[in-house]
């Protein structure tokens, strides 16, 4: 019992299969991204860094000298950041109040309520979104009643928008805000809550000055656990957002379909990949001081 | 005049967003379960009560073939992640700190933090050389795939439960005359089985929701229901597409009630 | 008696190196066959590692451990004639009660007919009968205690260990189960090895007790002589409730030292064999707050005024000063015709020969 070996060894099935379908490949990825494209897919083993150079610029079809930026690739970044921390805030707003709802439930309903919250997160992410296409198409729910109150004549176009994305995205994150969120508060001390009243606070001092810096560890774990999704979001915009509301996910699915450019797809994947290791490292960075504090 | 009860808990407009939230969560998908019962084709009309669309999605062999492969395929990945999480959740939880262990859980959790397009890319790529190479293309790179992916889910509760364990039941077992084998046999694995139960759950609802993945690594007719459902929401949807979605939904509610009851139960 | 546990030399570090720490260091210990034997110590003392030792969960570093005259070095607990009642009791949860107690013979494979009989019996002795079929999550803390205790007693063991077995109950409970074990302990004529914290429990009911602390056994003997010898100050302080005076030497012979008292007068007191202190130094000597006795201001060894009393119900603590500004705890047991002095009454203190005793420090 001495020895390490019998730990690895029952590790060893489940270590093999992650690095064959998951880790393995992952590193391939990375190769490609330095390889030139082949003439239907694929790749051709020429070393190049073509693949990285266009991500960020292009050249001029006629004077392959004249560089510029690639604006279009810098639209689709843009867009997911802006749409992800979007999407994070609406999360959090809406968040917040329902995890404190939640909380604050005697024990009984509050169980209950955790459930109401838990089955959205387990329920297939593709049939949420078909019904929030159902709700916003142009002969949709919303645009069906807005037109029956004669509050419109036409239907608002709603698909194909970034207020769809965002719409969309924000409805099936949501859960992944509010349950951090929870957590902390459960594990939240309530007689500080009384405390800052006995001592004379306001309910917004209270809310503030106790309640805020209590639950900040399942803020910032809420906050990632929406914005990673959302940064990697693909199916979502796929459907809601259409060509013209592109993110960065599509972008990258494209290389693999008609643009056919698969290593710019690896380049493209490996970025996003950036993007989401440094936010879950400035998450572990930020949670960790928080232990250490409170540990201190 | 009547001064409201002070409460402690209560922070203003909190209780009202909260209800707001609740209902916007549940509407549409409420909304699209009452059309898959429309007697229309209309999904913003109600026309009157009818079992038709289930009946169209239950004659359409090309539903009822994708639903069977979903099905066969989330049963065997979430099988096999289910044994192979709980064995490495055995050399892995109650065991102290050994080296390489940071890079185990790593490795187990990679499918969490890393984008399920960027997974779905280098899937495509790793599986599109070995078909170049072997000319294979069964359903083993679905099966893989949704392997791997489901790991880390079916790992989270097998652990969480053994964590849960007092190794001095083991200790206790020992004393009792009983011999290593004998203490697994009859102890830990028997208080380990809600853990397992728990991660094949959530393996199983998680393979059949995987539809990025799905769309990047199968091969021609290898369709699940997610990826059918992808195609299809491209074109004009009829209700036969909210009779299905209302069905796979009820298929996951049921998963996910038997997972909460068997995690609630877990103090016991 | 004969010897059932003997361990000689036992040491026990964990780590390595300047880091290691020493669990347990030089430790010799001979238990009696049918002795309530109590290891006794704060935490971190060792006693709970030296029981681990004897069950075998844990290997010694060095020392020699032997059990019923043979050397268990190396056998895992599976293979010694011992059982353990743990801290936390450690019922497996999924079995009933008759499950958990049969669990044991189980394991050695004895046939059914003889476990059902064994089971039955064992619950008739820590009168269980009823609750056979229930999940240990159904029955109460000292139900689930009694079964643990059955549980471990039920293979026959040579030996019984006993992890604070009490410290989850509360006091009233406590008080039956202590009675309840001396009882069982009566009745199978095993030898019981109990570790504990609690020093009253310790007294009431140990044969024989072995004060632990930093890895050391301090003192190793009978109750009484636990309570009215203490060897040194970590015992003295750590049994019952004691006063501390520093007296300075007046002469020394025959195995007792004359004291000077505060207020001049002088008493004999017992040394330990230990230390030989020169005449004109200044020793620690202790007496219990309930061997000294009031007595009118002016009379007895001692002259002190009454600081403040604390009603206790059946006694009262008096709080003194004495004439060197020392202070002075007397405890005294109350009367309905003796009302406690006010404060600032002055009184004097006598106390029987032998009362006094020098420490070593």
């Amino acid at each position: 019992m001495r020895g390490h070996g019998w730990k690895w060894l029952l590790c060893t099935p489940a270590l093999i299969v992650l690095l064959l379908a998951a880790s393995g490949p992952l590193l391939i990825v990375a190769v490609y991204s330095f390889l030139s494209p082949g003439n239907m897919g694929g790749v051709s083993w020429e070393f190049t860094l073509e693949a990285w150079f266009r991500v960020f610029f292009r050249r001029d079809i006629f004077e392959p000298d004249l560089v510029e930026w690639n604006t279009a690739h810098l639209q689709v970044f843009w867009r997911s950041i802006w749409l992800s921390l979007q999407t994070t805030f609406i999360c959090a707003f809406l968040g917040f109040p329902t995890a404190w709802f939640i909380a604050t439930r005697p024990r009984l309903t509050r169980t209950i309520w955790l459930f109401l919250i838990t089955i959205p997160f387990w329920t297939n992410l593709l049939i949420r979104t078909f019904a929030i296409q159902e709700m916003i198409r142009n002969n949709g729910t919303i645009n069906a009643v807005l037109m029956w109150t004669g509050l419109i004549d036409s239907p608002i176009q709603m698909m194909f928008t970034e207020f769809a994305v965002l719409l969309g995205m924000a409805y099936v994150f949501l859960p992944l805000m509010v349950l951090p969120l929870y957590a902390a508060m459960e594990k939240m001390d309530f007689s500080l809550v009384e405390a800052g009243y006995d001592l004379y606070a306001s309910r917004l001092n209270v809310l503030w000055h106790v309640i805020l810096p209590q639950v900040k560890p399942g803020f910032i774990a809420g906050s990632i656990l929406v914005f990673i999704p959302a940064i990697g979001a693909y199916v979502t915009p796929r459907i809601l957002g259409g060509g013209r509301t592109m993110m960065l996910g599509n972008l990258i699915a494209l290389q693999f379909g008609q643009g056919r450019n698969w290593p710019l797809g690896a380049a493209l994947a490996l970025l996003m990949l950036v993007v989401v290791v440094g936010a879950l490292i400035f998450y572990l960075r930020v949670v960790g001081r928080n232990d250490e504090v409170r540990r201190g | 005049m009547a001064r409201a009860r002070f409460s402690i808990t209560q922070l203003p407009g909190f209780g009202l967003i909260a209800i707001v939230t609740f209902v916007m969560l549940y509407l549409p998908i409420i909304i699209l379960v009452m059309f898959s019962f429309n007697e229309g084709v209309s999904q913003s009309r109600w026309e009157g009560f009818s079992l038709q669309w289930y009946q169209a999605a239950f004659n359409n062999t090309q539903v009822r073939d994708v639903s069977l492969r979903s099905l066969w395929l989330a049963v065997t990945a979430s099988g096999l992640a289910t044994v192979l999480a709980t064995l490495a959740a055995l050399g892995t939880t109650r065991v102290g700190r050994f080296p390489g262990q940071t890079m185990i859980y790593a490795l187990i959790n990679q499918p969490l933090m890393v984008p399920e397009i960027v997974t779905g890319i280098a899937l495509l790529i790793f599986v599109a050389a070995i078909k170049v190479q072997t000319g294979y293309t069964g359903m083993g790179y679905l099966v893989a795939a949704h392997t791997a992916f489901c790991i880390p889910f079916a790992y989270l509760p097998i652990r969480a439960r053994l964590e849960t364990l007092d190794h001095a039941l083991e200790a206790a077992a020992a004393d009792l005359y009983a011999s290593p084998i004998q203490a697994f046999r009859y102890i830990t694995l028997p208080l380990m089985v809600p853990g397992i139960l728990a991660g094949f759950m959530l393996g199983f609802v998680i393979s059949l929701d995987t539809v990025v993945i799905t769309e990047f690594v199968k091969s021609a007719g290898q369709d699940t229901l997610p990826t059918y459902m992808l195609g299809q929401l491209r074109r004009t949807v009829t209700p036969e597409m909210n009779a299905i979605a209302t069905l796979f939904l009820a298929l996951s509610l049921v998963i996910v009630t038997a997972f909460f009851l068997i995690t609630r139960t877990r103090g016991r | 008696m004969q010897k059932e546990i003997e361990i000689t030399g036992l040491n026990k570090s964990f780590g390595q190196g300047a880091s290691a720490f020493h669990a347990l260091s030089g430790i010799d210990l001979s238990i009696g066959s049918g002795e309530f034997f109590t290891l006794l110590g704060p935490s971190g003392c060792g006693k709970t590692t030296l029981l681990r030792i004897i069950a075998g969960f844990e290997e010694p570093s060095t020392g020699v451990l032997k059990i019923n005259g043979k050397e268990v070095t190396g056998l895992g607990p599976s293979k010694r004639p011992i059982n353990t009642v743990f801290q936390s009791y450690a019922l497996f949860p999924h079995m009933s009660v008759a499950d958990n107690i049969g669990f044991g013979l189980k394991m050695l494979g004895k046939p059914k007919s003889e476990i059902k009989s064994t089971v039955a019996e064992m619950l008739q002795l820590v009168r269980m009968e009823a609750m056979a079929d229930r999940l240990p999550s159904e029955i109460s803390g000292g139900q689930q205690q009694r079964v643990a205790l059955a549980r471990a007693l039920a293979p026959r063991p040579r030996v019984l260990l006993l992890d604070e077995p009490l410290s989850a109950l509360d006091l009233k409970l406590r008080k039956e189960m202590q009675s309840e074990l001396k009882r069982l302990q009566a009745e199978t004529g095993i030898t019981f090895v109990f570790v504990t914290h609690d020093q009253e429990e310790a007294l009431t009911m140990s044969d024989r007790i072995a004060v632990m602390s930093a890895g050391e056994i301090l003192q190793l003997g009978p109750p009484q002589e636990i309570y009215n010898a203490p060897v040194n100050r970590f015992v003295a302080d750590f049994i019952g409730d004691t006063n501390f005076l520093i007296l300075r030497v007046k002469e020394i012979g025959n195995g007792e030292a004359v004291l000077e008292l505060p207020g001049g007068r002088q008493a004999s007191a017992r040394l330990p064999e230990s230390i030989s202190p020169p005449v004109g130094s200044r020793v620690t000597a202790v007496i219990r707050p309930e061997q000294a006795e009031p007595t009118a201001a002016g009379q007895g060894e001692m002259q002190a005024v009454v600081e403040a009393a604390t009603f206790f119900g059946t006694d009262t603590h008096l709080h003194l000063l004495l004439d060197d500004a020392q202070g002075f705890v007397l405890r005294r047991q109350n009367r309905p015709d003796q009302p406690s002095p006010a404060p600032g009454t002055r009184l004097g203190l006598s106390f029987a020969p032998g009362a006094l005793r020098v420490l070593e420090d």
